[in-house]
């Protein structure tokens, strides 16, 4: 008797790979609690906010109360470069930088769900190669953060018309704002790549990889504002692009090593 | 790769946990094709070994082939079915969902008609609706089966498949595993301590202790070295059981309350020796010893029991 095996290229196994994560993703009903969170949260900012600080138009009293006031929908979006970005302010804080904390809890959750429920051994039993588990997820959580910045993009839209704030692009043009979409997507692979690594790391200690990878946003929260400023340019895109890659790259071959190195049960 | 050609073959095979030694040096061959019963008590190693061929854990030292190649060889761990310890499924997620994943992992082309086969295999194809986590765990092992039929594997490991089943659920079980080795022709390795059940359909057998493979043998093997005894009954137990034990050096009462007599050489010196000592048989016959008396036995003969 003899046994004949077929070779299975690198697209045909990332492809595999991707259809189960892509199926994983969209079948988890944590992705769409998110997204919903995503959706509703700027609705619920924009209009609380303006609803406690009456009329946008009516004048603001104080330093302080103007601090606590979105007064321009896009402020939900981001702070215009050369603001003051590492200011503690409602605006500064409750944007749409909140996200890369939410894409933390998916990552962590999406890689350790793998390990808590046994099918990690299913997974890599026959899948020898591990860096197409972690190029697989790193897409696929790319998608969902997308997914998540925008289900935040539009629930910022509709909040801020329901809110009745005014949508001048002021000197962030629309083409400006499309830009700081596209960095702050960017952006999230290099999130997606420390996440992703801690994950991987804690196995299924869901609780480990979320506090590190927690810690890990914190550090790093100051520089989205910076990096993807309201009025962002291509110079901006093309700089997240390159963290992005750099990073996802990077740690994601520590992910690899760190797969291939320890125990996988 | 030529004929002689091994499934598995495991040399000098050692895993350490911190100070602890699992693995020392264990070696093992398993011919392809066959149904291999892998024996041993709790903590033996028969886990980590299978860990260690489906790719799960790094051995420390020692080599892993499976049919011929290195044991992390893409191609070859994409032919292998594993079920250990317990199906890797979701738990929220229905049979069919937990199935077509698997399926999209193994990036099966036709997974809807591999999965409704691999069901019907299993005896599972009433219940492809239900979420995972209402089954019974008969269920459950069947499910984590079917995962480890889809895409046709060259290599099965199955840990403990059978554990923890009623009788209903051995049964079907044992059914399941007859009739898979049949129809897919695959490398069987089944590790359980449900001796009786294992014994009625392995090809092959390796037993192992304290992380070392004490012994392999076939199923033809087995039955060569198994002993033959003498079961009988009657009335008084205690003054039979000690009247054989002046004549005969083994002399056991099994569960069924037959007194067991290992090293008489015919029945009828058993007869005539009761009958002039006043005791009459009221059943007597010969047997032979089954797999798991050899494996108490021989665990006895290496000591440490």
């Amino acid at each position: 008797m003899e046994a004949k095996f077929e070779h299975y290229s690198f697209d045909k196994r990332l492809k595999s790979m991707l259809k189960v994560d892509f199926r994983r993703m969209f079948t988890m009903p944590l992705l769409y609690i998110i997204l919903g969170i995503c959706f509703v949260m700027p609705i619920l900012i924009l209009v609380m906010t303006t609803m406690l600080g009456g009329e946008p138009a009516d004048g603001i009293a104080t330093e302080a109360e103007a601090a606590m006031m979105f007064t321009n929908t896009w402020q939900a979006i981001g702070s215009l470069s050369g603001g003051d970005m590492m200011s503690m302010d409602l605006t500064t804080m409750c944007n749409i930088n909140m996200l890369y904390f939410g894409l933390a809890v998916l990552v962590c959750l999406f890689v350790s769900e793998d390990f808590k429920s046994g099918y990690s051994k299913n997974l890599f039993t026959v899948r020898a190669k591990k860096g197409d588990y972690v190029i697989s997820k790193t897409l696929v959580c790319f998608v969902g953060g997308a997914i998540m910045l925008l289900a935040y993009f539009i629930g910022a839209v509709i909040g801020g018309a329901i809110a009745g704030l005014p949508f001048d692009t002021g000197e962030a043009s629309i083409v400006g704002i499309v830009m700081c979409m596209l960095a702050k997507i960017f952006l999230t692979a290099v999130f997606i790549g420390i996440d992703l690594a801690v994950s991987v790391a804690a196995k299924q200690r869901t609780w480990l990889s979320m506090v590190l990878s927690l810690m890990a946003g914190m550090l790093l929260f100051m520089m989205i504002p910076m990096m993807t400023p309201l009025n962002s340019t291509i110079v901006n895109v093309i700089m997240c692009l390159a963290g992005g890659a750099l990073f996802s790259a990077g740690l994601g071959a520590v992910s690899n090593v760190i797969l291939k190195k320890t125990s996988l049960v | 790769m030529n004929a002689k050609t091994n499934a598995i073959e495991i040399k000098n095979l050692t895993k350490n946990f911190g100070q602890k030694q699992a693995l020392k040096g264990l070696n093992m061959t398993v011919p392809i094709g066959a149904i291999y019963g892998f024996i041993g008590e709790n903590g033996s190693g028969k886990s980590t070994t299978e860990k260690i061929i489906c790719g799960l854990i790094h051995p420390s030292g020692g080599s892993v082939k499976l049919y011929g190649k290195e044991h992390t060889n893409a191609d070859v761990r994409a032919k292998i079915g594993v079920l250990i310890e317990a199906p890797g499924c979701f738990q929220n997620y229905s049979v069919w969902n937990n199935m077509m994943l698997q399926a999209a992992n193994l990036g099966i082309a036709n997974a809807e008609k591999a999965v409704v086969n691999a069901l019907k295999t299993v005896r599972m194809e009433g219940a492809a609706t239900n979420k995972y986590k209402n089954c019974s765990l008969g269920m459950k092992q069947r499910i984590g089966i079917a995962m480890a039929l889809l895409g046709e594997p060259t290599l099965l490991v199955l840990d403990e498949p059978i554990n923890g089943l009623d009788a209903d659920g051995m049964r079907i079980m044992r059914e399941v595993l007859t009739e898979i080795t049949q129809k897919y022709q695959c490398t069987v390795i089944i590790s359980s301590h449900i001796l009786g059940e294992l014994e009625k359909i392995a090809t092959h057998y390796g037993i192992v202790r304290g992380g070392k493979m004490i012994k392999e043998m076939t199923a033809a093997e087995l039955e060569a070295g198994c002993r033959t005894y003498v079961a009988l009954q009657t009335k008084d137990i205690s003054r039979t059981k000690a009247l054989l034990s002046c004549k005969y050096s083994r002399v056991e009462e099994d569960e069924s309350g037959y007194i067991r007599v290992y090293d008489a050489k015919e029945p009828e010196e058993i007869v005539t020796h009761l009958y002039e000592n006043g005791i009459l048989i009221s059943e007597i016959k010969t047997a032979k010893i089954g797999l798991e008396e050899y494996y108490i036995d021989l665990m006895n003969e290496k000591g440490g029991r």
